[in-house]
């Protein structure tokens, strides 16, 4: 009894809060009370849940269940619809339909990335020191002649895209 | 060496080198082919084209593990030839060691002569115009091209490691253990390493610079140096 009581905390702490749900726009799944008892779920492979969705049913609901029990062909459109409502939280559209998580999902992306790009940004204008002087161009220049002069990577890297009678690079 | 951010293997030159660019082409080839297959499987599942209600599946289970068998088969066959192919040691023409120091590495050359020189980096500050930064050193290991070279890989102090990556070269050098390793070059050149294995304060400032030159060129440095 403590074991079930204590599994359904945590089982509710791992489920997304009502609030969460809302905001992502599908506020339709029943949490599950105590995993012991016959629950109703909205979910696909389950089509038919093991209770209907509405336990106690007004005066109103209890007349239209009678009603249920004579031919069906006597029932109106709304009335079929309201005997479905009782059975079932949301329809199947409704249940399958998307989400827009992604949004908020793609949105923390980009953010993170921003500030991540932020922080590096700053990390060069304000704590990194001058590059070593074999960066600049003339220094690059000379160094890239050299390592034509000496045939570094020949076969398929630099050397091999340098034209070597016409003094230029390939075309 | 590597050009500015290079991203791939430096050209090969050294057979063994040449050897280890293809396979590593086929690997990346396998890679891709099981990376297509599972990013196609996976926009199936996403697009819901797979059904879910399949309770036995004995035809697809024999797919899924004769195929990662032949993929396992078609990776381990080259590299195991490749593998016994660096071990085969053809009578080398020149044996020279290799001392690990903090920081710096020493070489001798006893075959013939008593000749041995310390190898230092040549500091940014003092390198001539052009020169690589972080990768000159005051002296080469020159060999002969086209011979085949052993070379016995040891450490003085802590562990280093004698890698040239265009001859396909890496040995530990372990204090108070010998490791053998042998290459062969294909072209003259000049060919840069570093220390591949963390061993103090300047263990990015140890490289290792091989100079393969013509027999008429090594012999004529080797006595310059040895007198």
């Amino acid at each position: 009894m403590l074991a079930s009581r204590v599994f359904s905390l945590v089982g509710r702490r791992s489920i997304c809060t009502s609030l969460c749900l809302r905001a992502h726009g599908h506020a339709g799944v029943v949490k599950a009370e105590d995993y012991t008892l016959p629950v109703y779920v909205d979910r696909r492979d389950m089509p038919l849940p093991e209770v209907a969705f509405v336990r106690d049913l007004s005066a109103q609901q209890k007349a239209l269940k009678e009603k249920e029990k004579a031919s069906w062909t006597a029932l109106s459109v709304d009335e079929k619809v309201e005997l479905y409502r009782i059975k079932f939280n949301e329809t199947y559209a409704e249940m399958n339909k998307g989400t827009n998580e992604w949004k908020t999902v793609l949105g923390g992306v980009l953010f993170f990335l921003g500030l991540s790009g932020v922080i590096l940004i700053w990390q060069k204008h304000f704590m990194y020191g001058p590059i070593p002087h074999t960066f600049s161009e003339e220094w690059v220049s000379a160094q890239t002649k050299r390592m034509l002069d000496m045939r570094v990577n020949p076969v398929e890297g630099i050397s091999a895209q340098w034209d070597y009678e016409k003094n230029e690079w390939k075309k | 060496m590597a050009n500015h951010s290079q991203f791939g293997f430096q050209d090969a030159s050294s057979p063994i080198m040449e050897e280890l660019v293809e396979f590593h082409d086929h690997a990346l080839m396998v890679a891709l082919a099981i990376c297509s297959l599972v990013l196609y499987l996976l926009t199936l599942m996403l697009a819901e084209k797979l059904s879910s209600d399949t309770v036995d599946a004995q035809e697809v289970e024999l797919i899924w593990t004769i195929l990662p068998a032949i993929v396992l088969i078609m990776l381990a066959l080259p590299s195991l030839q490749i593998l016994y192919m660096m071990d085969e040691i053809d009578e080398p023409d020149l044996t020279l060691k290799a001392i690990g120091h903090q920081w710096y590495w020493s070489y001798e050359y006893t075959d013939f002569k008593d000749l041995s020189f310390d190898s230092y980096m040549v500091p940014t500050a003092e390198l001539p115009l052009g020169h690589f930064r972080l990768l000159e050193v005051d002296h080469r290991v020159v060999i002969p091209m086209e011979s085949p070279i052993r070379i016995i890989v040891t450490a003085d102090d802590v562990l280093h490691s004698w890698a040239v990556p265009s001859l396909g070269v890496k040995t530990d050098a372990i204090p108070g253990r010998l490791n053998q390793t042998s290459f062969i070059t294909t072209r003259p050149g000049i060919f840069y390493g570093q220390c591949s294995e963390i061993c103090g304060a300047n263990h990015s400032y140890m490289p290792i610079v091989v100079e393969s030159a013509p027999l008429t060129y090594f012999e004529s440095w080797s006595s310059l140096l040895s007198s």
